[in-house]
């Protein structure tokens, strides 16, 4: 073979391994009738609660706004955290990681595979969100914005992933703690985060700190897009693409190394097959 | 009775060898703390910031009351789901549990415990950091924090009933319906007025609200510790006729949910889905 047939043969099989771990996911879901179902409207009714402590409150109604926004991406947060960054935790748990291991493909296809199958399971929590708010409360969302808020949503989702390809590395010889150390991200980055209110609120320390997490000012952002000088936002939105964009590069550098440390410290001293250690 | 004793003491070990000693210490008192605090801090900051000044103090202290003791629901409903998973797939012990010779109730009592124990660790955490933190005027009065103690022991009677129809539900369920058992936890966070009141709610939700026994549990932690009524709905009521109708729904919860565990662990059985693997 040449060496353009080789290349051709690589991208190939690593195209099929992406398709393939992600149709695992989709097909997976939708054959789980449960799964819709909890996908949809359970995820609504937690996002209504919130709804009503800001009616409760008097407070203006576009904070209800960004509250259904903050939960759609409350939703693909939660899928970075527990299908993305521990998922090689629970496959090495399962006895999965080896087959992964061992076969002709990057580790960064696999996981680019998981991610858009999260993507794919995670929209329809995030869409059942953004309707419910949109026809039952009545929340405003300008439509014709839509297609702008869409473009920055598309990059924040590449740089939040990106970082779970980081996270997901360092998971790979994580142990039981695992657990709690995933929790550790979920609570507090919805604080931090400014996932019920504008990040801005918190000051410019924490916010900045905050803004470290791509999730953070994509959401600082899409709320800019809609909402303009009423989302009180952290960051001005001309800068937020293109820090996004250097994000997505910078963790997608990172998690191409840090998976081939882990994978090489994980080999020398066999922890990729233990399980429960 | 000694046998359950026997089986619950040692699960509730298990669990609590599968929370905390696999973890660092310092690991694992943090994530007892984070959601509570974290959780805690996002209602403060709406209270503060995007209520604009309409809430008053009083309004904080309904919310954060609710939040806190809610943890106690969110912990043990979704920590019971999640024990079935982890035991089925992950650690692939449940089949294991399966060949004791013992029962899976007093199994699950047990885990739950530990999930109290964590709750517990949390929601004192909490409230401790409201009393002194935040400055809340929540009452510390030994014979308020004694009925105190009955009524959330009442009350998690109800709770733990309810993990085992949630755990009943995991047996027959894949993994990533999670979603459904954490996802009804947020129902409850909805329809039992755990941070706003319940006449907030349109009329058929507050008639849902009304049947859960959470609704009542609340209410009364809320009325011991404050000393005043919160839900419209429940005000005519007095702190005894909440305390009846907790009793009474906890045993209806009782009865359905083990019935209903029985159910789905008969068809987990039939379909061969105690050792199913679902991690897709």
């Amino acid at each position: 073979m040449t060496s353009r047939e080789d290349l051709r043969e690589t991208l190939r099989v690593n195209l099929a391994a992406v398709l393939a771990r992600a149709r695992v996911r989709v097909v997976a879901s939708w054959r789980e009738t449960s799964w819709v179902v909890g996908e949809t409207v359970f995820p609504f009714l937690t996002m209504a609660a919130f709804v009503l402590v800001y009616r409760g409150l008097h407070a203006p109604r576009i904070y209800e706004a960004f509250v259904v926004l903050g939960g759609a991406m409350t939703a693909y947060w939660n899928n970075v955290l527990w299908s993305m960054a521990s998922q090689f935790f629970w496959e090495k748990e399962q006895g999965q990681l080896q087959l992964y291991l061992i076969t002709p493909v990057s580790r960064m296809s696999i996981l680019l595979g998981m991610a858009l199958g999260g993507i794919a399971m995670t929209t329809t929590r995030a869409l059942a969100i953004l309707l419910g708010g949109y026809f039952l409360f009545h929340v405003p969302i300008p439509l014709e914005r839509i297609p702008a808020a869409l473009g920055l949503f598309f990059l924040t989702l590449a740089a939040v992933y990106a970082l779970g390809m980081i996270m997901s590395s360092v998971f790979l010889l994580w142990g039981r703690s695992a657990w709690h150390t995933v929790t550790l991200f979920q609570e507090p980055v919805y604080l931090l985060s400014g996932f019920y209110f504008p990040v801005r609120y918190l000051g410019a320390f924490v916010g900045g700190l905050a803004a470290l997490l791509p999730i953070t000012l994509g959401l600082d952002g899409i709320r800019q897009i809609f909402y303009g000088k009423e989302a009180h936002g952290f960051v001005p939105l001309v800068w937020i693409p293109p820090i996004e964009i250097a994000l997505f590069a910078l963790f997608l550098f990172l998690a191409h190394r840090s998976l081939l440390l882990m994978e090489t410290l994980g080999k020398r001293e066999g922890r990729l097959t233990i399980r429960g250690g | 009775m000694k046998r359950f004793w026997e089986v619950t003491r040692a699960a509730a070990w298990l669990g609590w060898q599968v929370e905390a000693n696999w973890a660092d210490p310092v690991l694992f008192l943090a994530y007892s703390i984070a959601k509570p605090l974290a959780t805690t801090l996002i209602l403060f900051f709406m209270v503060q910031v995007v209520s604009h000044g309409n809430a008053t103090r009083e309004t904080f202290l309904f919310l954060f009351l609710g939040n806190t003791f809610f943890l106690y629901v969110s912990e043990v409903l979704v920590g019971l789901s999640w024990a079935i998973f982890r035991d089925r797939e992950d650690f692939e012990t449940l089949k294991y549990v399966y060949l004791a010779p013992m029962r899976m109730i007093p199994y699950l009592a047990g885990r739950a415990l530990t999930k109290i124990a964590t709750a517990t660790l949390g929601a004192g955490v909490a409230l401790l950091f409201g009393r002194f933190v935040l400055g809340l005027s929540i009452s510390g009065a030994p014979d308020v924090l004694l009925r105190l103690v009955g009524v959330v022991v009442l009350g998690l009677s109800g709770i733990v009933f309810l993990g085992f129809a949630l755990a009943g539900a995991s047996l027959i369920m894949a993994r990533h319906s999670m979603n459904l058992n954490e996802g009804l936890t947020g129902a409850f966070y909805l329809l039992c007025g755990a941070v706003f009141p319940i006449e907030v709610l349109p009329r058929w939700a507050q008639s849902v609200s009304l049947v859960l026994p959470f609704t009542y549990w609340l209410e009364l932690i809320r009325r011991l510790l404050t000393g005043h009524t919160y839900a419209a709905p429940l005000v005519r009521l007095g702190d005894g006729a909440l305390v009846g109708i907790l009793a009474l729904s906890t045993v209806v919860l009782g009865i359905a949910a083990t019935a209903w565990f029985r159910w789905c662990e008969a068809t987990a059985r039939a379909r061969g889905l105690i050792d199913w693997k679902t991690n897709y």
